[in-house]
């Protein structure tokens, strides 16, 4: 077992528009990725089982291979900087992508 | 639009966000060695959240230097400014701002005459339900329902976010500078770059690409310059800081950036389609990149961007040191918002508890549940329609953890530690236009102008 953390070489997330916040998980060679994509640990089921929530939060879940990335997009509750939102750019969602496991 | 005789065009960025903090110096003049044919910047984007619009303010402190940087280097090689969104929301105060600005740093300096052209961006909510009374749809974007009358007339200030086309008119005008209201990131590369006669694929994919400057390359620096080089079958990407590089992986990993889906930028007039891109290393510190293409839109539909009020707002803070607090801090926050409650029972307010330490940042996407902190922060963060009742409230809230009844507490003193006074923050907005407007012609919502600085 390796963390998301050793494998992969950007985690991050970021608005995308003032309604979705956007996550990518780059990886630094087509190996780590491949291994990554058959591990099943990050599949969109997964994904939206470890952030709590139902599949149709989620807009968008992609595999971008000239980036050896894999990219998923969810709804906000509340538009961006709502009062009650603390993470205006959505820019420190992506913290519990790191300790994933991949097998 | 004359065919460029040239072979390639250079634009040269420095900022993804003018004036949050300084362009560093030292890579923007290496950049200007290089002699670009353009430099441009994004003087703004939503990315800062609704209140700039909402109150009409400009978010960056440093928005001065950075242009006294900018129109003194790009004048005393003559080449032309392009600035987008200006004052962060591209609202008319905005661009009127930044025009000012302009033509006080071109006396200042002394700079021999040129001409500045600008164009405003904000839409009258009676253009909006002309439409809608005319049965047009205005769709909502990013999961938001159809824009109606009742969301128009509570937006303080709607801007419609341009495409290139003010650009084309304004350098056919002759402008030495551009000041741009509202704009899409990548409209204010992409309209030099096709004004100069530069396909439409690459021009859009180079505005993507170079947006946010030193973003694109690696390792991660903010504020460094770099240049996005333009020709008739390619682009390439260089930085200026002496350590960075542009990669496959650094560019392609940047085409992907702030976009829910990495193949499609949606863009007044059209679609930029991504799907057949390479990115290829050209040189050490350069990425190439081809096969961008161009689908332009059936229909015209224009993005609109507004902001509505929420009410006056204040944050107090509390902290828990007492093991017992820490597990219970949701009865803590249950006794305080049942209080307030019941103390202002017709009082209409907002009231949110932060648990840092716990989910501040997450809420209820954080998976970790159960917190393993010794001792939490709590921001109590509340609205109402007047500065008195927010603060009113806001401030009860606050003592109330202090106050907690809570079986089991040994404390007897006091069961939170708070600081100073409740503290005044910004006004509390919330997004409520995030729609698209179908219009006729692509220059109908931007009026132009010109006008002349310098001495």
């Amino acid at each position: 077992m390796t963390r998301l953390y050793d494998l992969a070489s950007t985690i991050r997330s970021k608005n995308a528009g003032v309604n979705q916040i956007t996550f990518d998980i780059i990886f630094p060679d087509p190996q780590s990725y491949r291994r990554a994509l058959a591990s099943s640990a990050l599949t969109k089921e997964r994904i939206a089982k470890l952030f709590g929530i139902p599949l149709s939060r989620m807009s968008d879940y992609v595999t971008f291979d000239p980036a050896n990335a894999i990219k998923f997009t969810i709804y906000r509750l509340r538009p961006s900087g709502s009062p009650g939102d603390w993470d205006i750019l959505g820019c420190q969602q992506y913290g519990p992508l790191l300790e994933v496991e991949i097998p | 639009m004359a065919q460029s005789t040239r072979q390639e065009l250079k634009v040269l960025i420095s900022t993804g966000h003018l004036g949050t903090a300084p362009s560093n110096p030292e890579s923007f003049h290496l950049g200007m060695e290089a002699n670009p044919d353009f430099v441009v910047a994004d003087g703004g984007s939503s990315d800062p959240g609704p209140v700039y619009l909402g109150e009409d303010t400009t978010l960056g402190h440093f928005v001065r230097e950075e242009l006294e940087l900018f129109l003194t280097a790009s004048r005393r090689k003559g080449i032309p400014l392009v600035i987008g969104s200006a004052g962060d929301t591209g609202s008319n105060r905005g661009v009127d701002e930044f025009v000012g600005i302009i033509k006080d740093l071109a006396q200042e300096h002394g700079i021999p005459k040129f001409r500045i052209g600008y164009f405003y961006s904000e839409v009258p909510g009676d253009y909006l339900k002309r439409k809608l009374r005319a049965g047009q749809q205005l769709t909502g974007l990013g999961g938001f329902p159809d824009l109606t009358e009742a969301e128009i007339d509570s937006a303080t200030r709607v801007i419609a976010v341009a495409g290139v086309h003010p650009f084309l008119e304004l350098l056919d005008r002759g402008a030495d500078v551009i000041i741009a209201g509202r704009c899409g990131d990548i409209n204010f590369t992409a309209g030099p770059c096709i004004h100069r006669g530069f396909p439409e694929p690459l021009a859009y994919h180079m505005g993507k690409m170079i947006e946010c400057a030193s973003l694109v390359a690696e390792p991660f620096m903010g504020k460094e310059t770099i240049i996005g080089t333009i020709s008739h079958d390619d682009i390439r990407i260089t930085p200026y800081h002496p350590q960075q590089r542009c990669t496959v992986a650094s560019v392609a990993g940047h085409s992907m950036y702030e976009r829910e889906n990495p193949y499609y930028e949606r863009t007044l007039g059209g679609t930029l389609d991504m799907q057949e891109c390479r990115y290829e290393q050209h040189d050490e510190r350069t990425a190439r990149i081809t096969g961008a293409k161009w689908i332009p839109a059936r229909e015209l539909r224009v993005k609109i961007e507004g902001a509505k009020k929420i009410g006056e707002r204040y944050m107090g803070f509390v902290g828990l040191r007492d093991p017992h607090m820490v597990r219970n801090v949701d009865a803590a926050i249950e006794w305080s918002r049942t209080a307030v409650a019941k103390r202002f029972p017709n009082a209409k307010y907002e009231l949110y508890f932060h648990v840092f330490g716990r989910n501040g940042v997450l809420k209820e996407l954080e998976p970790v549940k159960h917190t393993a902190a010794h001792e939490l922060a709590v921001v109590v963060e509340g609205l109402a329609a007047n500065d008195a009742l927010a603060e009113k409230i806001t401030d009860f809230a606050v003592r109330m953890f202090f106050l907690a009844r809570i079986p089991g507490v040994k404390g007897t003193a006091g069961a939170a530690a708070t600081t100073k006074k409740t503290m005044k923050s910004s006004p509390g907005y919330m997004w409520n236009v995030n729609h698209t407007v179908p219009i006729d012609d692509p220059m109908e919502l931007f009026p132009v102008h010109m006008t002349e600085a310098g001495i």
